[in-house]
């Protein structure tokens, strides 16, 4: 009878041939472009073309990828593609467009896929907006500026509500409406409950924002969790958040050596999709530096001391055994033996443990013969 | 989750389990709706009523829209399940963030009844493997192990240990191949649990997490020895019931967890089920009481290693390329966190670290935003989902209460009191809005559970230069400290949260909670 319930095809798992949704994060940050373009060649406009070039070629693979472009400008995080839907649509510059302009621009328009040229105006179009809206003044007072978290946690949330219908949280869903039962049902969703794959990709010119570490670290565990590679393309300045966001997700980490062929390193790179990438070997960097740096002094450790209560990192043991962040009395006892270097007593303290915990000790004891109790 | 042969009584209450409950449930819900159209409403005092006699059917308070649809009520109740699961306690509190945990599963005979789908053993089996994917994810730092109840015995099925792969496979090998028989012994398998747990570090927690699908215990000696043996040994222990509430596991669980029983949940359906087991992946609170010695460790931060060719690493002897090197004693491990194998130095990355940072500090709750804020705002900040725009389209003109009750007699003049329309939960359509109190930016409910669960950031707080979030800081909602909200400074959406507070309760009554089921003795 259990053979009929259902049960043998409990744990069967339709492949699932799924778009992908590309969201790109792209920094505008005008006095960083500025710097790069002197030292690279590469202008920001040129770069935009390139990348909108990108876009159209992910575009092309199928009728059902879509693409979001994220702006990471110096006042915040905008969205460029789609539009934000509560501002003004219209084209700035189109105001100075004489009628011949306009014809002209209708008959080269003519010919072009209509996909490509929405995803084209709109992005130009919303980056014409934002910069109109930007004062030279707030350009010279951030040269920096850079809002990586949100912009990840913008991109996500898009995901999350494009590719998993609002869905792709912890437990997600309503109790009791588990994804897994409602794949079964048919339509184009995969076990995990997407309907779309979806993999981000990061344009940066601007350097960490160092005061950002627990939330873009936050959200790069989100990005893991939705299994949403995060690629980088770092044109200057080595950066370690993002070598650790494209190590965490499975994403390629590429900072390309001669910036001016930057849609040649978009095409080979990043344009191959999950299913592609599967069978490829990525360019992505080895060496992700990892190390900690301590809390008291900033200083890049290969051993420390890590308060178990709120994770602070310290170089040696606080003064008076009291944690500076959360203020709590910690036991050094413990710790006076592990705190000098490589000596014998502390090995032999863990050999001891170890032979103490194997089993047969009283743990299995308490199992072979139930009557025991200790 | 009723069983079919229940289909023809009229109620919602999910009276899941027959056997336990029997006939008498069955006759005195009857009556109770007898006395129900007597006296109206029930009233709060007249005299003590069991939880089950207080019917409420969620059709009862359901609003019908000026075209007729309900389409509203609907939203906002499922807004308000959804919701509930998400506001909580804010408060940055201490948590036991390095744990280990011993999760027991049951693998008696009772795990082959087929009330939940497609038998508790598999699901059980297929929950404990999330479980472990999701408690390591919650808290690289910890360690687990798991046994299972089988035939009388206990049964190891992992060592304690910190790497989900082990555990996974371990479940794979021996609990997948394990055919459930006998009865289920807690004794057993909580002094196992108990060596387990022995010789684990003070500063860590000591947690055992029981799902318990049998409704007895047979045990070699005197169960109340093992609880008292627990407590000294300040392990706290958390049941998840399959069946009905046991007395025993009651007692387990107050006496583990300094008197408070909310650590034992008997489920409702697999969703339940779901969701009782998924919340021992949070780490716990530390309590007043210290039950661990906070602590100073050692940690090395190890540096990857890539290699032309293979070498043994020193954990599993296995031929692998590149690693992690310890930093004490140049021993080579290949999976991360661990402890060294050769000097026992712990070694972490600092992202494992950085993944715990979100349970010390938490994203506060999102307050609802009421229609008369609203118009700040026509879609979400973060997915660019539309929200539900003009007030005048969605909600009823007028608002019709279908309530066979004396109250609703009173309402049904016409000209009512449009005071009172608003005490009742006369659910309006919500506005789908949801306000950060610091950056004052609005946000649907999926963006609000995928942040406060997943992202554990503001995506709006993030995105916004720190003079803008000041210059926003007198718009509305008012910013709240760290911690809950206080609902009298929110003034307007107080109305809204008593709304989804009714809504919940009504949602939740349609079901009889847990703590109602009947007491079974072992
Ligand atoms: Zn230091
Ligand atoms: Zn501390
Ligand atoms: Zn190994
Ligand atoms: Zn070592
Ligand atoms: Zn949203
Ligand atoms: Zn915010």
């Amino acid at each position: 009878m259990d053979k009929v319930d259902g049960t043998e095809h409990y744990n069967f798992k339709a492949p699932a041939d799924l778009a992908t949704l590309q969201v790109i994060i792209l920094d505008t940050n005008p006095l960083a472009w500025a710097t790069f373009e002197k030292s690279s060649s590469l202008s920001f406009p040129s770069a935009l073309s390139q990348l909108l070039i990108f876009a159209n070629a992910h575009l092309a693979f199928s009728q059902s990828n879509r693409c979001a472009v994220i702006a990471n400008h110096i006042d915040g995080v905008h969205f460029l593609s789609p539009a934000d839907p509560g501002t003004d649509h219209r084209d700035p510059g189109e105001a100075d467009l004489t009628l011949e302009d306009l014809k002209e621009i209708a008959q080269k328009n003519a010919s072009k896929y209509r996909v490509f040229r929405l995803l084209e105006d709109e992005v130009r179009a919303s980056y014409r907006r934002l910069i109109a809206n930007t004062t030279p003044e707030a350009v010279m007072a951030s040269p920096n500026a850079s809002y990586l978290a949100g912009a990840l946690s913008a991109a996500l949330t898009y995901i999350n509500r494009i590719c998993f219908g609002g869905m792709g949280g912890r437990s997600g869903g309503v109790p009791g409406e588990e994804k897994s039962n409602v794949n079964s049902a048919g339509g184009k969703v995969d076990e995990t409950g997407r309907t779309m794959h979806a993999k981000i990709l990061v344009v940066s010119v601007t350097p960490d924002p160092a005061n950002q570490y627990i939330p873009v670290m936050n959200s790069i565990f989100a990005a893991q969790r939705l299994k949403v590679p995060i690629d980088v393309c770092k044109l200057r300045d080595s950066t370690v958040f993002l070598q650790q966001a494209a190590d965490a997700t499975g994403g390629v980490y590429m900072e390309p050596e001669h910036p001016q062929g930057l849609l040649q390193y978009l095409m080979v790179g990043f344009l191959p999709d999950h299913l592609a990438r599967q069978s490829l070997i990525l360019p992505t960097k080895v060496d992700v530096d990892f190390r900690a740096a301590c809390f008291c002094h900033k200083k890049v450790l290969d051993i420390g001391f890590v308060c178990s209560v709120c994770l602070s990192i310290f170089c040696e043991p606080p003064e008076g055994a009291v944690c500076s962040t959360c203020q709590v009395k910690l036991d050094v006892a413990s710790l006076e033996n592990l705190g000098k270097p490589v000596v014998l007593p502390p090995k032999k303290k863990k050999k001891k443990k170890a032979i103490d915990s194997l089993p047969g000790s009283g743990v299995a004891s308490a199992a072979d013969s139930p009557a025991r109790t200790e | 989750m009723a069983d079919s042969d229940e289909d023809f009584v009229l109620s919602s209450s999910g009276d899941d389990r027959p056997k336990a409950r029997g006939g008498a449930a069955g006759s005195s819900r009857r009556s109770t709706r007898k006395s129900k159209r007597a006296d109206g409403a029930p009233a709060p005092g007249a005299t003590r009523r069991e939880k089950w006699e207080d019917i409420q059917r969620s059709w009862d308070n359901v609003v019908e829209g000026a075209d007729g649809s309900i389409a509203g009520t609907v939203i906002g109740l499922l807004e308000a399940t959804k919701r509930k699961r998400l506001l909580r306690d804010t408060t940055p509190i201490q948590r036991g963030i390095i744990r280990h945990l011993v999760l027991i599963l049951d693998l008696s005979s009772a795990m082959l009844e087929k009330d939940l789908r497609p038998t508790r053993f598999l699901l059980t089996l297929r929950y404990a493997r999330d479980f472990v994917t999701e408690y390591f994810e919650q808290n690289p730092i910890s360690q687990l192990s798991i046994i299972g109840m089988h035939d009388g015995l206990a049964l190891r099925i992992s060592d304690m240990g910190g790497n989900p792969a082990d555990h996974l496979t371990a479940l794979q090998e021996k609990a997948f191949t394990v055919e459930p028989k006998g009865a289920s012994s807690l004794q057993n398998a909580l002094e196992m649990g108990r060596a387990e747990l022995y010789h684990t570090p003070t500063h860590g927690t000591r947690e055992i997490l029981l799902i318990f699908g049998a409704l007895s215990s047979s045990d070699p000696g005197d169960i109340h020895d093992t609880i008292n043996s627990l407590v000294e040994d300040r392990i706290q222990v958390r049941i998840v019931g399959l069946a009905a509430q046991v007395a025993v596991c009651r007692e387990l669980v107050m006496k583990t967890n300094d008197g408070d029983d909310s650590a034992y949940g008997v489920i409702l359906d697999e969703g339940h089920y779901r969701e009782l087991m998924m919340a021992a992946t949070t780490p716990p609170v530390t309590r007043t009481e210290q039950k661990s010695v906070p602590s100073l460790l050692m940690m090395g931060f190890p540096s990857r290693t890539v290699e032309k060719h293979e070498s043994l690493c020193s954990c599993h002897s296995n031929l692998t390329k590149g690693g992690y090197i310890c930093p004490r004693c140049t021993a080579k491990v290949c999976f991360l966190p661990t402890e060294c194998p050769c000097c026992g130095l712990t070694l972490i990355l600092s992202t494992h670290l950085a993944r715990s940072y979100h349970h010390l500090f938490p994203l506060k709750n999102w307050v609802e935003v009421p229609w008369s804020e609203a118009h700040t705002s026509t879609h979400c900040w973060s997915c660019q989902t539309p929200f539900p725009t003009n007030q005048s389209q969605t909600s009823p003109i007028k608002i019709k209460i279908r309530k066979p009750s004396a109250a609703a007699a009173s309402t049904s003049n016409g000209t009512a009191a449009p005071e009172k329309d608003r005490q009742q939960p006369s659910l309006l359509p919500p506005t789908q809005r949801y306000a950060c109190t610091d950056c004052k930016t609005h946000f649907c409910i999926d963006c609000d559970i995928f942040a406060h669960e997943s992202i554990h950031n503001c995506p709006g707080c993030q995105s916004l230069s720190e003079e803008k979030i000041k210059s926003r800081a007198n718009m509305w909602p008012p910013s709240t400290k760290n911690g809950d909200i206080d609902l009298a400074a929110v003034g307007p959406t107080l109305s809204m949260r008593t709304q989804v507070a009714e809504a919940t309760r009504m949602l939740e009554n349609s079901k009889i909670a847990p703590g109602s089921s009947m007491e079974v003795d072992n």
